[in-house]
């Protein structure tokens, strides 16, 4: 099979066979910057949920009196060019970038398993389109396909989230059929086979579970470049729709006060770097403790 | 595409006094000349264009009929001189003689005439058909005579032959490539075709065998695409190009300051207001079908906020299709302050007195989302809630012909003729095209017909000022500003001269 | 070998058939009638026909698609909506570029990558493997456009040192080439360098708990030999993997940085031909992309069995 295939190499296939997930959180409480990536990463959602609380002001509230006000004084990071609070637009933002990376990520999970199980289990000519389909999928760069997407149904954060996750479906496709293909010849299946169970309880009973692992770990990789693709399509403006803040296009408008306002463009591009350096950070953890190789 | 969205807008404006550089001595100079445009130019055939930023390197490739010059007078250019009929319905050339284009091809009547027919082939895509309005044809009287007739009268047309109609391609050439004119065009211009790397860069050449003695200075004009605004106004600072077009108006201010230091490597050029922005608002379905919503939509809205505040006093408050300084801009007309109460009092009387709630439709530039955000706050507090969603150019341009859209934020670059900066967006001819506010009213049609009749630009500013009156009572378009035109030059570039409509010619130009 | 590479080209034929089926049917969901929108306001309902039927969107898709892919095979790609240019031709020109690009993003990625790479797994769990694995991260986690306007800002505006965009043809400017594309470089190759190193530093942490690396040290070889003789050697074959798979993800990030550095690549095509709904330039590019990322797969496989013999091609990897 072509190396498209394996678009994480170290996982699935060298897995060992069964881990339970609260083995894998033991080990990765015993990682501590992946611990405080974890940490971050919960910090940056917490900020989500509890933004109305949080902010100092309303995130798209304008005042055209006080535009392009410098970080200090009644604004903590600054006013905008609309003279509304950079602070309370990063504490906002952070929804938008969060939604992006997890909702993205799960759609794409969502999509992806049930088609990898089915190409797995099911065989032969469906596995054989399904996989030269996944393997047309991967040859598309990510973000042409994105914008594509995006022209098809419109700019927003919505629709940007569907056509990050069209990118990442066939990445969750192959490890789950990779773990199919890995179980299913196993001694506990072919017994399970054997004594006549239904095809849906190995589904849900073997299959799915030992499989949770490889997808959770390239999953909590994706969430990071998905939070990557939105701000990127938010620079693009195609993403989150104004004036709701993200840090994308608030990056995107900050572009023309880089001289004037030079802090419009700081706190967005830490914001998101931060996060997406936690996130990262948080994967590794998860991905360490599945493969100890990496370590 | 011909109408842009602020970010893109290419307007130009009129006073130009303090912004000429005196061209230095002697003629026949050399070098090259390194221009960076604001997005890539499309299309190469003058008779195809649909986009602002061609005009651009046609100046230089092509020459018109007519021309312009920096007062926005008609002046001769491959017509030296021209006739009109008293009822307007013939207009008579005589032609240059002893021009040639580019592939040696003469340049006389016939081509003219070729060039007519082009223009109005229906086989032929030409999007010229439209502004050619009334044109029946050209005839050549002898070789260096030229004769069009037309319908009616039209009294737009000299304006428009100083644009993309007047521009006359090789007839030899237009004949033997068709379609692929566009690769390899061939024009009279000072300069001539030699390359066009798509998304980087278009070459011209001087023509040693141009009309004018001694014309043009410069040996070659390379266009760079920068579409990037940092990068486009980093280019000139870090000395790779000459000449930015469309400097990004909220940067202004800061490019202002710059250049007022010592030892600068730019200067800004400032030209008043040409173009136009606003917003649409769809009078054929609801909310804003009720004039009174319209007004009170109208009311809230602070002019001076957007163009001192939000666009940094780049721009001028807006209140008809004609900014300050444009032939037909008169100077009686006022912009109104915001009123939040006289919004409520609409509202009330529209029957909404708690204020109603529309989309917004904007384009993904950021200045556009600017604006778009400044009037939904502005709005807000009356109680109207817009709601922006931002589409791509091209589904947006869709949108807003098939008048699916209740209010569309877009505007118009500006012509030298007011008809074009008036007539096809609010006339009943205009819908499904440029009149995107499916606006109908006989009375504005019949008083801009007759302007179209009437050769006094006196007469016609009458006419002008008469629609605008209904327009501002019955707001089908919503103005808000009209963006100055701004260019960056290194000092080294000597007689330039800023034209309004943004144009850049360099056949007298030189590089000290 | 020989039916290896023919069994995996006759492989890639599937493969391009569901890019051309999937790219034709996005294309034609795209809201707006780009003839229209070609023509601008001024379309007159004759020019919209002539156009549509110059652009053949007055036929039926299923003949459309047949077409184009008929036309593929002749090795005709189309002309642009824009202005009838070649859609093989232009590709043809943006191709160079970007391999351009992509190369020094690579040389740059791998200068950077190794050295840190065996650094940290050679002092593995001190000071400076922290430090470079934290730098690689920094890497990953950084917004590549912003990265770009920073770095514009800094060399071009303010330090002179770079232009600020454009793109030089080697052939006529060789220093002048290097120097405009050596930011967009930096910018794509400062992620592949974080991968690299990652996946270097993962792979060398295995081979060197490996018993021939054991043996190489009992031997009394220099530290230095033993790192790059035998471990760097093995370790990189599986970095190399992990390369032919980040292809996909460098061309996407070539769309960004081509854009903020107008380099005129395959990239700003791909972003201008949707922007312009120039369709058959946008098939032309997606089938083109496709292509070479498939190429470069088959490539490094190949280059497996020439850097290590223990791998078969005919039977997969053992």
């Amino acid at each position: 099979m072509s190396t498209v295939a394996g678009t994480l190499p170290a996982i699935g296939s060298r897995a060992p066979a069964k881990r339970g997930l609260r083995h894998l959180a033991a080990r990765f409480a015993r990682n501590r910057l992946a611990l405080a990536g974890l940490f971050v990463f919960a910090l940056v959602l917490l900020i989500a949920i509890a933004a109305p609380w949080i902010a100092p002001s309303s995130p798209i509230k304008t005042d055209f009196t006080a535009y392009l006000q410098p970080p200090g004084g009644r604004h903590l990071l600054g006013t905008d060019e609309l003279g509304r609070d950079v602070a309370s637009r990063i504490v906002f933002g952070s929804r938008a970038s969060l939604e992006a990376g997890v909702v993205s990520v799960g759609l794409g999970i969502s999509a992806g398993v049930p088609l990898g199980l089915a190409a797995g289990f099911y065989g032969d000519r469906l596995d054989n389109v399904l996989m030269r389909l996944t393997d047309a999928m991967l040859s598309i760069p990510n973000l042409i396909l994105a914008l594509t997407v995006v022209a098809v149904l419109g700019p927003g954060l919505n629709k940007a989230m569907i056509a990050i996750a069209a990118g990442l479906m066939p990445v969750f496709m192959r490890i789950m059929r990779a773990q199919v293909l890995s179980e299913r010849g196993r001694e506990y299946i072919q017994a399970a086979r054997a004594m006549g169970a239904a095809d849906r309880r190995i589904i849900w009973r073997h299959l799915l579970p030992n499989s949770v692992a490889p997808i959770v770990v390239q999953g909590s990789l994706n969430v990071a470049g998905a939070i990557l693709t939105e701000a990127t399509l938010s620079f693009l403006g195609l993403g989150t729709q104004p004036p709701t803040p993200s840090w994308g296009s608030m990056l995107n408008a900050a572009q023309q006060y880089l001289t004037q306002a030079p802090w419009l463009s700081i706190w967005p591009g830490i914001a998101i770097a931060v996060t997406v350096f936690a996130v990262n950070v948080a994967g590794d953890g998860i991905r360490e403790i599945w493969d100890p190789r990496t370590r | 595409m011909l109408r842009w969205g602020a970010a893109a807008s290419l307007g130009a404006g009129i006073l130009s006094a303090a912004d000429l550089i005196p061209a230095s001595a002697a003629p026949g100079g050399a070098g090259t000349i390194r221009v960076a445009l604001e997005s890539d130019p499309p299309n190469m055939d003058p008779h195809r264009s649909t986009a602002a930023v061609d005009r651009q390197v046609y100046q230089n490739l092509y020459d018109k009929l007519v021309d312009t010059d920096e007062n926005l007078r008609i002046m001769p250019m491959l017509a030296t001189s021209w006739t009109i009929s008293p009822d307007g319905k013939t207009y008579t050339f005589k032609l240059q003689q002893g021009v040639k284009f580019h592939d040696g091809t003469p340049f006389n009547a016939e081509a003219v005439k070729y060039n007519f027919d082009r223009m109005r082939d229906p086989k032929f895509p030409s999007t010229r058909r439209s502004e050619l309005g009334p044109v029946i044809g050209a005839d050549a009287v002898d070789t260096y005579t030229v004769r069009v007739t037309l319908e009616r009268a039209y009294s737009p047309l000299m304006y428009v032959l100083t644009d993309r109609a007047g521009m006359m391609v090789s007839p030899a050439a237009a004949q033997k490539d068709g379609l692929n004119f566009a690769l390899h065009p061939v024009g009279t211009g000072p300069f001539r075709f030699v390359e066009k790397i798509p998304q980087d860069h278009i070459t011209l050449d001087r023509n040693p065998d141009y009309w004018v003695k001694g014309q043009p200075y410069l040996s070659r004009i390379t266009y760079r695409t920068i579409v990037d605004d940092n990068a486009r106004v980093a280019s000139i600072k870090s000395g790779d190009t000459d000449i930015v077009n469309v400097p990004p108006l909220p940067q202004i201010p800061s490019l202002k300051k710059e250049a007022a230091q010592s030892g600068a490597r730019f200067r800004v050029i400032e030209r008043g207001p040409f173009a136009w922005q606003g917003i649409w608002l769809n009078v054929t379905k609801p909310p804003f079908d009720n004039k009174l919503l319209r007004q009170a939509l109208n009311a809230t809205i602070d002019r001076n906020v957007i163009a001192n505040v939000v666009l940094q006093g780049a721009a001028d408050p807006l209140y008809s299709f004609f900014p300050n300084g444009t032939p037909a801009y008169d100077p009686s007309w006022k912009i109104p302050p915001r009123s939040v109460a006289l919004a409520r009092e609409k509202l009330q009387a529209a029957g909404h007195p708690s204020g109603f709630s529309f989309t917004l439709l904007s384009t993904p530039g950021q200045q556009q989302q600017s604006i778009a955000q400044a009037v939904q706050s502005m709005a807000s507090e009356a109680g109207i809630q817009a709601k922006i969603q931002i589409i791509e150019f091209g589904a947006f341009l869709s949108v807003l012909s098939h008048l699916q859209h209740e209010a569309g934020l877009i505007g118009w670059s500006g012509r030298p003729d007011p008809d074009f900066d008036i007539y096809p967006f609010i006339t009943k001819s205009g819908v499904g095209s440029f009149n995107d506010a499916g606006y109908d009213n006989p009375k504005v049609d019949e008083l801009l017909d007759a302007a179209r009749l009437l050769q006094d630009m006196a007469q016609r500013r009458r006419a002008y000022s008469e629609a605008t009156k209904i327009l501002a009572d019955d707001m089908p378009y919503l103005w808000l500003y009209c963006p100055k035109e701004y260019k960056l030059v290194v000092p080294r570039v000597r007689g330039f001269v800023d034209q309004p409509d943004g144009m850049m010619r360099f056949r007298t130009v030189r590089l000290a | 070998m020989l039916r290896f590479i023919t069994h995996r080209l006759l492989q890639m034929v599937p493969v391009l058939f569901f890019v051309s089926v999937i790219i034709f049917t996005l294309i034609n969901l795209i809201p707006g009638d780009a003839a229209r929108l070609f023509l601008g306001e001024e379309a007159s309902p004759d020019a919209l026909v002539a156009l549509r039927h110059q652009m053949g969107l007055d036929r039926p898709l299923p003949v459309q698609y047949a077409r184009w892919i008929g036309g593929m095979l002749h090795g005709d790609f189309g002309h642009s909506f824009k202005d009838n240019r070649s859609v093989l031709a232009t590709v043809a020109q943006k191709i160079p570029v970007t391999a351009e690009l992509s190369c020094m993003a690579l040389v740059i990625a791998w200068t950077i990558a190794i050295p840190a790479g065996v650094l940290a797994a050679w002092r593995r769990r001190t000071a400076a493997d922290y430090a470079a694995s934290a730098a690689a991260l920094t890497g990953l986690s950084i917004p590549n456009f912003w990265l770009g306007i920073m770095l514009i800002y800094l060399f071009a505006v303010n330090l002179h040192w770079l232009p600020a965009s454009g793109y030089v043809p080697p052939t006529q400017d060789l220093g002048r080439n290097l120097r405009t594309l050596i930011m967009p470089a930096f910018v794509l190759g400062i992620i592949l360098a974080a991968v690299v190193m990652r996946q270097l530093r993962s792979s060398m942490l295995e081979v060197l708990s490996a018993d021939f690396v054991r043996t190489a040290n009992a031997k009394g070889l220099a530290a230095a030999t033993v790192l790059v003789r035998h471990a760097l050697r093995n370790a990189v074959i599986p970095v190399i993997t992990v390369m032919g798979i980040q292809l996909g993800t460098l061309l996407g990030g070539v769309v960004i940085t081509e854009t903020i550095f107008s380099v005129p690549g395959m990239g700003r095509l791909a972003v201008e031909s949707i922007y312009a709904r120039d369709y058959p330039m946008l098939e032309g590019v997606v089938m083109f992309s496709a292509l070479s990322v498939l190429a470069v797969n088959l490539a490094v496989d190949i280059l497996y069995s020439v850097i290590d013999p223990r791998i078969t091609l005919e039977g997969g990897r053992t």
